[in-house]
C-alpha cells in the first residue's frame, strides 16, 4: 500500500480550526490502527486571510518509511479524499495571485471522493464544479457552512461528522471504531460520537461521470519566472481606471489583473437600483474598491472584485437596498445594472427572487456573545 | 547670509478639503486585486488615504499585512508609485524619498513639482518599532511628508501578536488567557498621537482617525499633507480576523470605538487641539458615552472577559474622559500635579 493523501479545502481563518481539527482527527485515527501520519497546513496560505480558500493536508501510511518518501511534497499531486467544508467552493478555489481558479476536484484520483458540506443536494452542487477526465464520488453532509473566527471555535459537530463519513468514503484509512476512540479520547463527549455515527449512516454518495459538472474552462495565469522580471524587481503599476465599460460616462477603476477573488466570496451584493438614493455610502466604503460608477451616476458591485464582505449592506441606509444573497445562488458574474437597465420589470422579479430563496443566511462568525452556543442547539435538533 | 536652499520648505500641494460625500473625487488609485481579507478596514484606510492624495503622490509602506497582503508575489493594487521599506523604517524612508525629491529637483534631474509623501506603518511597525524614526522625521520641518499608522491593535499580519497598540486584556497570540491567568495583556493601549504632539511642538499637525467617518478621514490626510513638513495621522482600523467578528461589521465596529470613548478622534494643528464629530459631544457632554461593554461582547477576542474585567475596562475609559489633563489626549491628572 501506498500513502492516503486527504485535503481540506477551507475558508482562511474562518475555518481555520475546523480544518485543524479534521487532518488532526485523521492522522489520530489511523494511529490507532498501528499506522502513521502527518498533518499539515499549506504553507503558501499563511499568513491566512479571512474568507481567501486555504489548503490542509492528512498523509497516512502504514509505516514512517512511506510516510517519509512521501514527505517532501509542499502540497501533493493527487488527494483520495477532497473535503470541502464550504459548499461555495464548488466554484472552483483562487488562493493567491496568479493561481487561476483551481477546480475543487483538481486533486482528486480516479473514483477518489469529494465530501461536501451543505444544505443542498448533490445535482445542485455538480453544475458548478468543474468537468473531471475521470469518474469520482461526490459525499454530502447535510449541514449549514461552519464558520466562526480565530479566537472562539463553533463546536457545532461539524469536524466529526465530516471524520465519521471518513471509513465509508475511504475505507482503506480506517475504520468506523477507530474514529470513534479517537473521539472519545479527544473530546471525551458522546454526543460527538453520536453525532459521527449519524454522520456515517445518512451521508450521501452519488458518482460523478466525465461529462457532469461545469464545462468552463477556468482561468489560469502563466507566472513569470525570475528571468521576466523587470531591473530592480519593480511591478507594473495597475493602470489608471476609465469609464464605465461599453458606455460614455461612469468611472470602472483600474484593477489587478492577475487576481481575481472570485473564490473569496460566499455571499455577493444584490442591488436594488430603484430604490438606491445614490447616497455613495456602499462605494465609499467597500475595502476592495469593487463598486463601478454607472454613466447615470449609479454604484454597482463589480463581481470581478467583489470578495463578499457584506460592508455595503450595513452602511446602506434604504431598507433591502442592498442585500447579500448565498453565492451558491448564482450561476455567472454577469452585470447586475445592465440587467436592470435592458429590462427593468424583469430585473425586479430575477432580484425578487434572490433575496427570497435565500437558502442559507450566511454568519461569517462571531456577531455577540453567547450566539455560538444558541446555533448549536439549532444544528443539533 | 543667505540660507542653504535645501533647508527651504517647499510649497507642498493645496487640498482642500472635500465638503461633503458628492464631492468626493471619484477616482480609485488603490485597486482591488489585494490579498486582504474580507471586511479588511485597514484596506479600506489606505484606498481612503490614496483617493484623498490624489495621484501625485508616492507611497511607501513599511512591513505589516497593507504590505504583504497587497503584494502577492510580483503583484501590486497599487496606481500610484509603490516601495515597500523595513518594519520599523515608515519615518525614515519617508524623509528618504522626500529629501531625495527635493534633491533630484534643485539638481534640474525632476520637474519642480509638489509631490506628496506618504509613508504607512501598522501599530506593529509605527507604535513600537519605528517610534524613534518617527520621532526622528517629525524634528524635520524643512520636509513635506505625512506618516499614517493604521492600527488593527495586533501584528495582525503574522497571525495577532500582541503589539504596542493592543487593547488591555485581549486574547492574542502573545497573550492567550487560560485557566490560571485570564488576563494576559496587562497594558493599556499606547497613547500614540498625545505623546507625538507632546514630544515635537515644531510637527504642526497631528490627527486621530477612523474611516468608518470617511469624509472627516479623508480631508484630515488632506489637510496633513497641504498644511507643511511633517505629519502624522493614526487611524484605528477594525480587523476582523484578529478582533474575530463577523466581517460586516468593520464599519460598525469602528463606530462603536469613538461612541464609547476607547479612541477619541481628534486633531492638534498648530498646537490647537480641536476634537471632531462624536467625540466632540462626548467632550462638551452633549453625548453619553455608550458603556464599553457595548462594543466587547461583539468581539471574540474579548470573549473570556468576566463582568470584572468589563468593569476595569469601563473604569479605565473613564479616567480617559474625567481625569486626563486633556480628555482622551494627554494622560496625566492635573488634580496630582501640584503634590
Amino acid at each position: 500500500m501506498s500513502t492516503i493523501a486527504v485535503e481540506v479545502i477551507y475558508r482562511g481563518i474562518f475555518q481555520k480550526t475546523l480544518a485543524k481539527h479534521i487532518t488532526r482527527g485523521i492522522v489520530l485515527a489511523a494511529r490507532k490502527e498501528g499506522k502513521v501520519g502527518v498533518a499539515f497546513g499549506r504553507y503558501g496560505d499563511s499568513p491566512e486571510r479571512n474568507g481567501i480558500p486555504a489548503k490542509q493536508f492528512a498523509i497516512v501510511a502504514e509505516d514512517d518509511d512511506e510516510l517519509q518518501i512521501s514527505m517532501a511534497q509542499y502540497e501533493p499531486t493527487q488527494v483520495d479524499v477532497t473535503i470541502a467544508v464550504d459548499d461555495t467552493l464548488c466554484k472552483g478555489v483562487e488562493s493567491w495571485a496568479w493561481y487561476g481558479l483551481q477546480p475543487v476536484n483538481k486533486l482528486l484520483k480516479e473514483n477518489g471522493t469529494l465530501v461536501v458540506t451543505s444544505i443542498h443536494n448533490p445535482e445542485d452542487l455538480i453544475p458548478h464544479i468543474h468537468r473531471k477526465e475521470v469518474p469520482y464520488n461526490i459525499a454530502l453532509v447535510k449541514g449549514k457552512t461552519s464558520f466562526a473566527g480565530l479566537w472562539v471555535y463553533k463546536d457545532d459537530h461539524t469536524d466529526v461528522r465530516i471524520l465519521g463519513v471518513l471509513p465509508r468514503v475511504a475505507p482503506q484509512l480506517f475504520s468506523s471504531s477507530s474514529i470513534e476512540q479517537m473521539i472519545r479520547d479527544e473530546w471525551n463527549d458522546d454526543l460527538k460520537v453520536a453525532s459521527a455515527e449519524r454522520s456515517f449512516e445518512k451521508v450521501q454518495i452519488r458518482k460523478v461521470k466525465p461529462d457532469e459538472g461545469n464545462s468552463e474552462t477556468p482561468y489560469s495565469f502563466t507566472m513569470p519566472g525570475w528571468k521576466d522580471m523587470e531591473e530592480g524587481l519593480v511591478v507594473r503599476a495597475v493602470p489608471n481606471g476609465g469609464q464605465y465599460e461599453g458606455h460614455d460616462g461612469g468611472y470602472r477603476p483600474g484593477r489587478s489583473p492577475y487576481f481575481k477573488k472570485f473564490a473569496t466570496r460566499t455571499m455577493r451584493p444584490v442591488i436594488d437600483f430603484t430604490t438606491c438614493t445614490k447616497c455613495t455610502l456602499c462605494w465609499l466604503q467597500c475595502p476592495d474598491s469593487c463598486f463601478d460608477v454607472t454613466p447615470d451616476g449609479y454604484y454597482e458591485a463589480n463581481m470581478e472584485a467583489c470578495c463578499g464582505c457584506g460592508v455595503c449592506e450595513a452602511v446602506c441606509p434604504v431598507d433591502k437596498c442592498v442585500t447579500m444573497v448565498n453565492e451558491s445562488e448564482f450561476a455567472d458574474n454577469a452585470s447586475q445594472w445592465e440587467m436592470w437597465r435592458a429590462d427593468k420589470e424583469s430585473y425586479a422579479g430575477w432580484l425578487k427572487g434572490k433575496i427570497e430563496s435565500r437558502p442559507e443566511e450566511r454568519s461569517h462568525g462571531f456577531h455577540h456573545r453567547g450566539q455560538y452556543e444558541s446555533e448549536k442547539v439549532e444544528q443539533t435538533d | 547670509m543667505e540660507a542653504r536652499s535645501d533647508l527651504l520648505v517647499e510649497e507642498p500641494q493645496k487640498l482642500d478639503a472635500f465638503k461633503g460625500v458628492k464631492k468626493v473625487t471619484v477616482e480609485e488609485y488603490f485597486g482591488s486585486g489585494h490579498r486582504t481579507c474580507q471586511g479588511c478596514e485597514s484596506a479600506l484606510v489606505m484606498k481612503l488615504m490614496i483617493k484623498a492624495a490624489g495621484p501625485r503622490t508616492v507611497v511607501l509602506g513599511s512591513t505589516g499585512c497593507m504590505y504583504v497582503a497587497n503584494t502577492t508575489y510580483y503583484t501590486t493594487p497599487w496606481v500610484v508609485p509603490f516601495m515597500h521599506t523595513q518594519l520599523g523604517s515608515s519615518g525614515s524612508a519617508a524623509l528618504g524619498t522626500a529629501a531625495g525629491l527635493k534633491a533630484l529637483m534643485r539638481k534640474g534631474k525632476m520637474k519642480e513639482e509638489a509631490i506628496n509623501v506618504i509613508a504607512f506603518c501598522g501599530d506593529g511597525g509605527g507604535l513600537d518599532m519605528g517610534l524613534s524614526a518617527i520621532s526622528a522625521t517629525l524634528m524635520h520641518p524643512q520636509y513635506n511628508l505625512l506618516i499614517l499608522c493604521y492600527d488593527n491593535e495586533s501584528y495582525a499580519n503574522t497571525d495577532i501578536q500582541a503589539s504596542g497598540g493592543s487593547p488591555w486584556g485581549v486574547n492574542t497570540t502573545f497573550t492567550p488567557p487560560g485557566k490560571k491567568h485570564r488576563i494576559m495583556q496587562t497594558r493599556w493601549k499606547k497613547n500614540m498621537v498625545g505623546m507625538l504632539a507632546a514630544g515635537h511642538p515644531e510637527c504642526r499637525y497631528v490627527a486621530t482617525v477612523c474611516a468608518s467617518y470617511a469624509l472627516d478621514m479623508m480631508n484630515k490626510v488632506r489637510k496633513a499633507l497641504s498644511i507643511g513638513g511633517p505629519t502624522f495621522i493614526h487611524s484605528l482600523d477594525p480587523c476582523p480576523k484578529g478582533w474575530d467578528y463577523d466581517p460586516l461589521y468593520s464599519h460598525e465596529l469602528g463606530e462603536l470605538a469613538i461612541e464609547t470613548g476607547i479612541f477619541p478622534l481628534y486633531e492638534i494643528e498648530d498646537r490647537k487641539l480641536k476634537y471632531y464629530g462624536k467625540t466632540k459631544k462626548i467632550v462638551e457632554r452633549r453625548l453619553k458615552r455608550k458603556p464599553v461593554r457595548d462594543y466587547l461582547l461583539r468581539q471574540g477576542r474579548f470573549a473570556h472577559f468576566i463582568d470584572e474585567d468589563i468593569d476595569y475596562f469601563q473604569k479605565k475609559t473613564d479616567e480617559m474622559w474625567e481625569k486626563w489633563v486633556l480628555p482622551g489626549v494627554i494622560p496625566i491628572h492635573p488634580e496630582e500635579m501640584g503634590k
